[in-house]
Order: structure tokens, then sequence, then C-alpha cells
């Protein structure tokens, strides 16, 4: 029940969001071509924008899927970490430590500077 | 029966976004004016004569956007607002959906707003909505785990990942005495998912408005609308993870609770307009080198908190 | 058809003006920066009507009209001591600045209660490039490849990128010469790679920037001390409100461009402005030590870009009357973005200092064969434009990083008018005609 009331709430913001668009959208015409051109202060593009584009933090991204992966198992552990008492701690403790080495190992690779 | 279960949630959460974004606008202006901007219309009429203007004006197109992505970005985002406030309780009943998960929940409303302001950006097919909208996935993939590791440290003492159960958690001390680091660190997140003042890389000044550069009229009331609404929701998280939610004497638990909220966006709305924007890389710099240990230990101090 | 409420709260709206930044326009637009109720807008798709402050030489036309075009309607065009283009001939021109920002709220409010039509488009509705209606996509090549799909092509890969070599996609614009970002007509062909710029080429150098007349009598004979060290300061200060709202720090820049308006300002509030800005982080946050400048080329530059690259370079150690105030050229060492601005704001606080002084002993400048502007010296010859230096200065950074550097960076050319005199048009067809020659 909890789910489906959720899934209204997604439906009608949503909704509304294509509503408030659409309502006042609906009989004006399409904008002229040079309307559309992007806007560069007067100048122009010679191609379309969309390119293989350079993501300059490519081993920043990378680093975070490490961390992504270990956050499917801080879910769980944070339920029953009182549960487990000090045990908990020093798992996460260590693991927390191995990570922090590789932070500062990026950081010494320079995977955070745009490359 | 329906009314509790359906209408009751759905009802709260749009009063709530809506209202709130309007807040956000008013007392954005009210910030802006006493720093020094000279204010036009009075705080309270601003945003919505800006309103009736952006419904007056024609919606831009550009040459050959990605339409479908384009147009539904604004209202994804506007989505993903509620679903984070949909989790915040108002008091120990009045809770729109009370998952069992909904602290991981909000993790992956962020998660997903990281892809709807990209979207935005890139489906417009202009060089500086472009730009734009990869220097904000920089900033989105670099505060994610800030969040994560913060939001976990309030859920050791409640023992459970629900929002209701985490303010219960607090009875005796709020979160923000308890882990002092936590509500600084998920205060930057919300600047992050908000792309708000020092964190506005998205739709910044120097790329003429970034994501938002080339959209108008209606599709640029929505995606402000969004933006606001987001910071409200994020707001009550913020309270509910940090303030003590509900908690308070005197006055009921939904009053306590939009006071909190209404303190949260102040403490945000006043940062965005007293620092500058950072600079894309000394952000991501900032972002894992600094805060992302503090949010460690942050992490740790809870957990030995917690068990104390 | 009856004006409904939505149109009648619409008109109460500060009214979102983008600014086309023509030749001596920027003193009206910092006025307007001080009005309530008008909002200056960084991209034309926020705005609702399009000031021209200032002329715009006639071979910019073509880019004019480009901009014109792509404000979403209703818009209106308001011309401040500028010439509309021929199309426009019925279009509003004013040129007292007082009466402005009157005529843009009037105009907003005709707009949007129906009582003025929308300003009507200048070019052809046609797409950039023919339609050619091969492939899936019409786009007339195979695959993604080759033809205009959707009129213009696919970005292709021309170089291997200047940091880390690899070989993706680059894409060539033209930006300017009326991209707010940007000098006032500066215009430049730009090759980016991702958000870093490989190839960066001057096309049009900016605008001619006028001076007060005091600094052109000090040309003449003695001027007062007080009163040139106050333009100097003026001057800085409004550079600096530039900058400081492309950070995103409005309040302050509001602040600086306050500063600047007040004919007396004290020395002790520029150090307040000072401490504001070191404490919200403008120069740790927004600098990363980009930006430098070797030298020869700071020396090339003059003014405060040498002074912060540390050349004590400084007309005023020549003249008779500094000394006498016990002048000394302040200097930084970095010559980079953050020095440049360290360098302004010492600079500003100890012009007003100066001049607090001078006014005390009614102290003149002696040598009247040369006088330093806040551009640099004008000794023989006048500073001029350098912004082909950018050309060399600006690829293998980041475009954040590219355009606070620019802002930073004061390398325009001096108007032979000054900013009393200069009323636009005549400079605009000087210049025209320079470049044609």
């Amino acid at each position: 029940m909890e789910l489906l009331t959720l899934f209204f709430i997604v439906l009608i913001a949503a909704g509304l969001g294509l509503l408030i668009q659409w309502l006042p959208m609906r009989h004006q015409p399409m904008p002229t071509y040079p309307q559309r051109a992007p806007f560069l202060g007067g100048g122009l593009p010679e191609t379309h924008a969309w390119n293989r584009y350079h993501t300059r933090y490519y081993p920043m991204t990378i680093l975070l899927i490490a961390f992504e992966m270990e956050m499917m198992f801080m879910y769980p552990w944070a339920v029953v970490f009182v549960e487990q008492g000090m045990k908990a701690v020093m798992e996460m403790g260590m693991f927390l430590a191995i990570l922090s080495v590789g932070i500062v190992y990026g950081w010494r690779e320079g995977v955070f500077k745009w490359q | 029966m329906i009314f509790n279960e359906l209408i009751l949630p759905v009802l709260l959460v749009t009063v709530v976004l809506v209202v709130g974004a309007y807040l956000v606008a008013v007392i954005d202006e009210v910030i802006a004016g006493a720093l020094g901007r000279p204010s036009g219309a009075g705080a309270w009429m601003a945003p919505l004569a800006q309103g009736a203007w952006l419904l007056n004006q024609q919606a831009n197109a550009t040459e050959a956007p990605d339409w479908r992505a384009w147009r539904l970005a604004p209202a994804l985002y506007l989505a993903l607002a509620a679903i984070g406030l949909a989790v915040v309780p108002f008091s120990p009943t009045l809770i729109a959906t009370d998952l069992v998960t909904s602290v991981v929940l909000w993790g992956s409303v962020e998660a997903l707003a990281t892809v709807v302001i990209f979207l935005h950006g890139w489906s417009a097919n202009t060089l500086l909505a472009l730009i734009g909208a990869y220097r904000y996935v920089a900033l989105g993939l670099s505060y994610i785990l800030i969040s994560m590791f913060v939001l976990i440290g309030v859920a050791l003492p409640a023992e459970s990942l629900q929002f209701s159960q985490v303010v219960a958690s607090q009875e005796e001390l709020w979160n923000v005495i308890r882990q002092p680091l936590g509500l600084p660190l998920f205060l930057i997140v919300g600047l992050g998912m908000t792309f708000w003042g020092p964190l506005n890389l998205a739709d910044s000044r120097d790329l003429a408005g970034g994501t938002a550069s080339a959209v108008s009229g209606p599709p640029r009331l929505v995606w402000n609308l969004a933006r606001a609404a987001m910071l409200v929701a994020f707001s009550g998280a913020a309270a509910s993870a940090f303030l003590g939610g509900w908690l308070g004497p005197w006055l009921p638990g939904p009053v306590w609770m939009l006071l909190k909220m209404l303190a949260v966006l102040a403490v945000l709305l006043l940062i965005g307009r007293l620092m500058p924007r950072v600079q894309p890389e000394r952000c991501v710099t900032l972002m894992w080198v600094v805060f992302l240990p503090l949010s460690f230990v942050d992490l740790i101090w809870a957990g030995v908190e917690a068990l104390w | 058809m009856a004006v409904s409420w939505l149109q009648r709260l619409a008109a109460r709206a500060s009214v979102p003006v983008f600014p086309v930044r023509g030749m001596h326009g920027e003193e009206v637009l910092y006025r307007l920066a001080l009005t309530p109720g008008v909002e200056l807008v960084d991209s034309p798709r926020h705005a609702s009507i399009l000031l021209v402050a200032g002329g715009v030489p006639p071979d910019q036309y073509g880019a004019l009209r480009r901009v014109h075009d792509q404000l979403p309607a209703p818009f209106a065009t308001l011309w401040y001591r500028s010439q509309p283009l021929d199309e426009l001939a019925s279009a509003t021109r004013i040129d007292d600045p007082d009466v402005l920002s009157g005529a843009l709220k009037a105009m907003h409010h005709e707009l949007m209660c129906g009582k003025r039509g929308s300003s009507p488009r200048l070019l052809p509705d046609e797409p950039p490039n023919p339609w050619e209606g091969l492939g899936d996509d019409g786009h007339g090549g195979e695959g993604m490849m080759g033809g205009v799909p959707y009129g213009r092509p696919m970005a292709m890969n021309m170089h291997d990128d200047i940091r880390d070599g690899l070989t993706l996609d680059s894409l060539t614009v033209t930006l300017g010469p009326f991209l707010p970002m940007l000098p006032p007509g500066l215009s430049v062909e730009v090759t980016l790679q991702g958000d870093l710029i490989q190839t960066w080429t001057t096309r049009d150098p900016p605008y001619p920037i006028a001076l007060e007349s005091v600094f052109f009598q000090a040309l003449q004979g003695p001027v007062p001390i007080a009163e040139l060290e106050r333009a100097m300061a003026r001057y800085h200060l409004k550079h600096l409100y530039f900058a400081l709202r492309l950070a995103g720090l409005e309040a302050l820049a509001l602040t600086a461009l306050r500063l600047a308006f007040e004919s007396h300002s004290n020395p002790k509030r520029v150090a307040t402005l000072r401490r504001r800005l070191v404490r919200s982080g403008f120069f740790g946050l927004t600098t990363t030590g980009q930006g430098r400048l070797d030298e020869e080329t700071a020396r090339r530059v003059g003014g405060v870009a040498a002074r912060a690259a540390g050349l004590e370079e400084d007309w005023r150690s020549e003249d008779e009357g500094y000394r006498q105030l016990g002048f000394r050229p302040l200097t930084q060492r970095q010559g980079d973005t953050g020095a440049r601005w360290r360098q302004t704001l010492a600079e500003v606080e100890q012009s007003l200092q100066l001049a607090a002084q001078a006014e005390q002993d009614a102290t003149h400048t002696r040598h009247s064969d040369g006088v330093e502007t806040p551009r640099g010296t004008w000794h023989r010859q006048w500073p001029e434009d350098q912004s082909t230096l950018l050309d060399d200065l600006l690829p293998g950074l980041e475009w954040d990083e590219a355009l606070s550097t620019l802002a930073s960076l004061d390398l325009v050319p001096l108007s032979p008018w000054s900013l009393e005199e200069a009323s636009g048009a005549p400079v605009a067809q000087a210049i025209a005609e320079e470049r044609r020659a």
C-alpha cells in the first residue's frame, strides 16, 4: 500500500510538471530557426553540440564505483550495528581505512584533477 | 481508508512542495534584499509575478533537442522532489509513505537527481547547456558518497533505515549535537542536489544559465519550481535526520517540523548568497579529499557514540 | 481580448532585460544594476526586453540580428544611444539615462498587457543548412557520419587533446561579440574538447572603453590628484563588480558598484570589502593560480596586471606631486588571477587614501607629458588593445578558469573620447571603418 501511495505521488508530481508546461504551450507556434539557434552571444557553432564529450573527471568516476559497491553492504550493516557491537565497528573501520588509503593514493595520482 | 492512505499523503506532499517552493523564493528575495540587492515588487509578490511572466512567455526550442527528455527533465526533477518529501515524517503518524527503507530511498533520489539534471542540460543540444550538464555530473558523483555516509551515521543509533525511527531515536538528544559533523556535511549535499549558491555548477552565470540557458517560458518555470521544491524536500530530510523532526516541547509535532525545515532553508539560502561559485576542479578535490574523509570520521563517531 | 489576471500579474514582475553591450554603453548598465525592478539577465531566453546600450559597428549587425531573434516572444527592443537597425526603424530610442529604467518598466507593462506587439523576427525562418532527406533521420550521410542531420554536421574529431592526448570530438564555435561573460565587443573562435579550451582565436577586439575626462586633462596641464585617484578607484571598482557577479557573489558585486558611485568613499570601506571577499572564499574557491602572465606579457598589458606580476611600472612614481604624497607603487608577485584581484583591491584602497591626502593639501600633478590610467601608463602612446594575448594564455584552461582569468585581465583599448563626451555612434562608425581598412 505504501508503495502504491508513493507511485501516485510520483505520478501526480510528474503530471503536474508536464501539465504546467503543456497547458500554456498548446497554442504556441514553433519558434523560428534563428530563434532556435544556440545562444553564443551572436556567434554560431559549426556543428551540433552533441559529441563524444571529453569528461575530464573519468578516473574519479571509476573510484566512485568502488565506493558505491561498498554502500550495498553498509545499509544492512547499519541496521544490525548496535546488536553486533564493537565487532561491527572494527569491521567497518578496517574497510574505511582501506578505502581511505585508496583516496590518498588516487589524490597523489591526480585522479581528482581535470585530465 | 482511501482518504488516509491515498488522498491525504498526496495532498500533504503537493501542498508542502508548492507552498514550500514559494517560500524558498520569498526567503531568497528577502535575503538578497537584506544583502543589498535593490528590490522591486516586494518579496511576497515577486515570485508570483515572475511565475506569471514565465507562463506568458513563449517556450523556446533549440535546433534539434531530444524533445522527450528535454520536456520530461523538469517534470521528473519535480517528481524526485515529491518522492523525497513523501518519506519525510511530520509526526509519528503524519507521514505520506512510511517505508521501512526510506533512508535508502532518499539516497536513490539523490542519485537520480544527478541523472535528471544531466538530462536537462544534455537534451538541449547546445554548447553552454552541455558543459553545465557534464560539470554537474562531476559534482553529483562527488557529493553522493558524503550523503550516504552521513545518513548511515544517523541510521546507526536508530537501528533502522526508516526516517520515523531515526526521529524517534533522537528523543534524548538530537543528532545535530550527537554527531556534530553530520549536519554541516549534509547541508553541502543539499546545496549540491539543488546546485544552489557555491555549488551552482549546472546553471551558473559563466555559462549564461547553463542547463537552463536555452529554456524559457513554462518549462523554465517548472525547472525553477522543481529546484526550489527539491530544496524543500531536502530541508525535510535534514530536519528529520539531524534536528529531531517533530520532537519539541509545547507546539504540536508538525509545527515543529515546519519550523525546523524553514530554519534549514534559511541557512541554505543564506550560504547561497554569501559564497562564490566553487571552481569545478577545486570542488571535486574538496569533496573527495576533505569532506569525504570527514564523513568517515562522522560515521565512526556516530558508531562509537551509538555503542556508548 | 481582455487582459487576464495572469497578464496583469506578469506586468508587475521585475523587468528581465538582456543587455547588448555596445560601445560606451557600460555606464548605463551599472546604473540599471542598482535600479530596483530591473533585472539584467545573462541569456536572451530569460529576457523580455533587448536593451542595445551603446553603438554597434555595422559589421556586427549580423550578430545583433541573431541575438535579437533569440528572444522568445513577447519581447521588445530599446535602443540606448544607439541607432536602431533599419528593419526596426520604429523601435524606441532613448538617449537620456534618467528616463531609461522608467521606459523599460513601461515597455514590459505594455508587452504583458498586450498594448504593444512583440518585436518582429528579422532573419528568415530557415534551418542553418538545407534539409537532406537521406538516411533514417534525414541526415544525408551514412550512419551518424556525414551530411547535415537536422541542419548541422555532427562534431568530428580534429585534434588530439592538449592535456591527455585522447582523441575525442572537438567543438568549434564563434563566441560573441555580445556574450555577457566576455568583454563587450570581443568576438572569438574557440575550439573546445570537453570543457577545456583547445584553441582561442580573437576575431574582433573588444570595444574601446572611455575614461573620465580628468585623464585627458592631465595630459594638458596639472589636475588635482584627488580627482584623478577617485576616477581610478571608480574604474577598478566597476571592473571588480563584473568579476564578482560572474563569480556568483552578487551582493558583494553590488557593494563594489555602490562604492564606485559614491563621490567620497572611505578607504576603510574598501578594506571591509576586501575582508568580506577573503572570508567568502573568493580567493580560495574561485582562483587556482591560473592565468599567470610572464614578465614580458605583463609589461605589454601594463597597469594592474603588470604590477600584480611584480613590475613596478607606474607613471605616478615619476610625478613630483605624487612623490610629495609619499606614493610608492604596490606590487604582488604571483601575476595570476588571484594576484590581480588582490592588487586591484589594494590599489583602490591606495587611490582613495591618496585622494583623501591630496584633498587636504590640494596637490596637483606636475608632469603633463604622461598619466597613469587604470589601463596602464599613457605616455607618448596610450594603452592599446591586448586581447590577442588571450590566444596563447587561455588554451589549456577549463571553461570556468578561462572566464575568471579573462575577467581579471583588463585588455581593452582606450577610447579617444572621454566618458563625458562619448555618445557612441561616431566611435562605432570609426571602428567599423578602421576594421575595413
